[in-house]
């Protein structure tokens, strides 16, 4: 390995001090323990779907990233300034990017420029992993990113998993990630992927790599428990990213074959908006996905995209 | 020089290799900050690595090396530092013992910080007995075994030893403790100590694990440590003058060494004070031959004679130092061991028919009989796993197998594109692999199988495909069919059940790991199958 592509221990022993420090301030200063349900972005009443597509050959991901949200009215709608983001990619595996089992990195640093450009005090990365976090964030590209963009990239560990009420219809008490609830705004940054389960895993499903304890028995229900998610964890804004979507042999992959180049990015206030745009990709109709067609019944949105404003740019 | 310096400079240079000893022991393990470039274009498959040589102390050390090559006929990557060590001994005698070994400045240290006898105990306790033959005879007994196909110099080697007692043991227990103290300081109601609890973790857990790090047969290992620590209260350094093979094999060389204790009978008042401060009981006193092969070079005794009666020089002399005191009947007994253990350790039926099922060998492990002539059974690939899957062997690979690494698939999984215990095996019983190596031969460690009446889908217990949607090879080697189950009072539901495909399964183990049948999962993994051994497989292949 490269030498220059590490950054030295005292490096990341302050990046770390940072953010363990953060997190108790934040628990200080008392920022919302009880789910962020307060930090709805205020939209004004109709929720908004742009699609992003990206046709030129070689095009740059990240101007692709900043023209969806530009669609959407910058990012200075989702982000203000001085706030602490959030952003809960998909980086379940420890596997190199082009096997579209995480969540591609350059979408990840364009969303993370755009967040400091709007002003954001704090930006921290969290995901809980299945693989082993060091690992995952090494091979995924998230580390990297992480370094580039000055953002704080947390570790996940036994004592950042609090037990909180999710009052869901399934699953009432659950250790939950503390970083994803500590903060102003969060920003679900999913990549859109085969599951044999619950079809494919998007926006909403992404939730579970949001909790703790015993992640392996929600399977059991798993609409419902996604849905229970789901509606706990409200992300401000979520961007599926559908640049490269793996298609078969989900949600791990591990081989070329798996995977499809969509060159699509689908940003919405919604997250059953957003996760049924994304469905289409697939092939699928929105309704035939249990945790969609539950979540609208629900009352989390709407997978009938004519009641939103909806958006396509294309680069 | 004067005395006193060179016990300073050998204090230091005790104190500067424990801490580089405890420094690359730590560094075993996948640090927070190894980032790797992304780039889309390339599909490469890249191999984490670690960014210290932690292999250091072993590549140093004579005795795993000759080991290793009279047992597996490799010389070991690195033996020219054993080499050079070696030619040092030949001239300055074991110098390695008093300033080097990590193990050694244990022992001396607890030694020196309480003494266990006072006054003229301690010097009757410094004179040389004959148990101090007994480390030639267990040198005999490894480099005989070695010889006859089995590699037990790790079982008594010092660094390996102590490597594995410290990362198997001692620091995993710590890790826990300490780690339960911040559980309970971050789960408190008091800010403050909320606050420091996560203060803490951050600088405590790159030492200790960033998990509860677990090894089944820890207590064990912890506690024969405890027990040689202990020896330290009958006599100073007793592992070093009575067990070490290691310390042995350094005296034996030792024999031309020029660097010399040279006594002046007519200064020598006797007041005995070389002889109690002596920590390898070599009888430093004049009137007594002195011993090279049990010398230390711990320099006490030159540097306590209050009348300058002692003095070390290089003294280029035709006349050889005193012949180490081995004894012809433990040499003999030694013999005796080093033939009887191989050949006893065979009588299992692990090499030459069926291995235990549970014994799941790290990937890129060489076959069990090439495995067992070179595992140091050190705990360097137990210490690096970053799942912490690796675990040290009780009884499952059989007597001769003693504390070698296997894998227990309820503490962690074999993560898919992983290699890093093969690159930090000192000896290469775990060859080294690539990542691209491992997936694509690929490289099997065993078979997984389901349990029908545990799992939860064929059980008629409800929906799960956790084994399936974790299987880490593509295609996937559990695949699922749509069948129907019979639950609860015989209702019928639509589920999915899994099902191995034996030709793509690597044995990894994330489904048994992954599954929330807990304890005894409901897939499990088996050694059958694994790439390593040609009669252990159960496919005949297309």
């Amino acid at each position: 390995m490269d030498e220059s592509q590490l950054i030295t221990r005292r490096e990341t022993l302050k990046r770390l001090l940072q953010i363990s420090g953060g997190i108790v301030l934040s628990s200080v200063t008392g920022w919302p323990r009880g789910g962020p349900g307060t930090v709805w972005a205020k939209t004004g009443g109709k929720r908004f779907i742009v699609e992003g597509l990206g046709q030129k050959e070689g095009y740059d991901i990240k101007a692709l990233v900043r023209k969806v949200f530009d669609g959407a009215g910058g990012m200075t709608r989702f982000v203000s300034r001085g706030d602490v983001v959030v952003i809960k990619p998909n980086l379940s595996w420890a596997r190199r990017p082009e096997m579209a089992a995480t969540t591609n990195p350059e979408v990840l640093e364009g969303v993370i420029d755009l967040c400091h450009e709007a002003g954001a005090k704090v930006i921290r990365i969290a995901d809980h992993t299945i693989h082993d976090a060091r690992r995952c964030f090494a091979l995924s590209g998230a580390g990297l990113v992480a370094k580039k963009t000055d953002a704080d990239l947390i570790f996940p560990r036994s004592s950042l998993m609090k037990e909180m009420k999710i009052r869901g219809h399934r699953l009432d008490v659950w250790p939950v990630y503390l970083p994803l609830v500590e903060a102003d705004k969060i920003i679900n940054l999913p990549i859109a992927k085969d599951h044999v389960l619950s079809t494919l895993t998007l926006g909403m499903k992404g939730w579970i790599g949001g909790v703790g304890g015993r992640r392996n028995v929600l399977h059991q229900d798993i609409h419902q428990t996604v849905v229970d998610l789901a509606q706990f964890f409200k992300p401000t804004v979520t961007l599926i990213d559908a640049i490269k979507v793996m298609t078969k042999n989900g949600p791990s992959g591990g081989s070329l074959g798996d995977v499809a180049v969509k060159n699509t990015l689908i940003l919405s206030d919604d997250p059953v908006a957003a996760d049924a745009l994304a469905s289409k990709l697939f092939g699928h109709k929105p309704e035939d996905i249990g945790f969609i067609r539950l979540a609208q019944k629900q009352g989390l949105g709407t997978y009938d995209l004519n009641q939103l404003e909806h958006k396509k740019v294309l680069l | 020089m004067k005395a006193k310096h060179l016990v300073w400079i050998r204090r230091i240079s005790q104190t500067s290799f424990l801490l580089l000893f405890f420094f690359l022991l730590v560094e075993t393990r996948l640090p927070q900050d190894i980032y790797l470039e992304y780039s889309l274009a390339s599909s490469s498959e890249l191999d984490l690595r670690l960014n210290y040589p932690t292999t250091f102390f072993f590549q140093l050390n004579p005795l795993v090396c000759l080991s290793t090559l009279l047992s597996g006929h490799t010389l070991m990557k690195g033996f020219w530092w054993a080499l050079s060590l070696l030619f040092v001994t030949l001239f300055l005698g074991r110098i390695f013992c008093g300033f080097i070994c990590p193990m050694g400045t244990i022992h001396h240290g607890v030694s020196w910080i309480k003494p266990s006898l006072k006054g003229e105990r301690m010097v009757r306790a410094n004179q040389r007995t004959a148990s101090q033959r007994v480390k030639y005879l267990l040198l005999v007994a490894v480099l005989v075994g070695a010889l006859i196909g089995l590699n037990l110099a790790g079982l008594m080697d010092p660094i390996s030893l102590l490597f594995r007692s410290l990362a198997v043991a001692v620091f995993p227990g710590l890790g826990v403790g300490i780690k339960e103290l911040f559980g309970w300081m971050a789960s408190s109601d008091i800010k403050l100590l909320n606050l420091m609890s996560y203060g803490a973790e951050v600088v405590v857990s790159p030492v200790f694990g960033y998990e509860y790090q677990a090894y089944q047969t820890g207590w064990f290992i912890g506690l024969v440590f405890l027990v040689i620590l202990f020896l330290n209260r009958i006599r100073p350094r007793l592992w070093c003058r009575v067990l070490c093979p290691l310390g042995a094999l350094l005296g034996i060389c030792s024999r031309i060494s020029i660097l010399r204790l040279e006594k002046d009978q007519e200064r020598c008042t006797g007041c005995t004070l070389c002889t109690k401060g002596c920590q390898g009981a070599a009888s430093p006193m004049p009137g007594q031959e002195w011993e090279s092969a049990e010398c230390l070079l711990c320099f006490n005794c030159f540097s306590s004679c209050p009348e300058g009666a002692l003095n070390f020089r290089f003294r280029l002399s035709p006349k050889l130092n005193r012949r180490p005191d081995m004894g012809r009947r433990a040499v003999l007994g030694g013999l005796l061991a080093g033939i009887s253990i191989p050949l006893l350790g065979r009588l299992d039926g692990q090499v030459h028919r069926t291995s235990d099922p549970r014994l799941i060998r790290p990937p890129g492990s060489l076959e069990e009989d090439d495995f067992l002539r070179l595992c140091q059974r050190c705990g360097l690939c137990m210490k690096a796993c970053p799942t912490n899957v690796i675990n040290p062997t009780l009884t499952e690979a059989g007597m001769a197998g003693f504390w070698t690494p296997h894998l227990i698939m309820i503490q962690g999984y074999c993560e898919y594109n992983c290699t890093l215990c093969g690159s930090v095996c000192p000896t290469g019983a775990i060859r080294e692999l690539t990542v691209k190596e491992k997936i694509e031969r690929p490289i099997k460690i065993g078979s997984a199988y389901v349990d029908r009446g545990r799992c939860l889908p064929w059980s008629g217990n409800g929906p799960c495909i956790v084994c399936q949607e974790h299987c880490p090879t593509s295609p996937k080697a559990i695949y699922l069919r749509k069948e129907v189950a019979f639950g609860p009072e015989g209702k019928s539901q639509p589920v999915l059940l899994p099902y191995v495909d034996l030709k793509l399964c690597v044995g990894c183990g994330i489904c048994e790991y992954k599954c929330p049948v807990k304890g005894r999962p409901a897939i499990r993994v088996i050694a059958a199958g694994e790439s390593r051994s040609l009669g252990n497989q159960i496919l005949l292949e297309g």
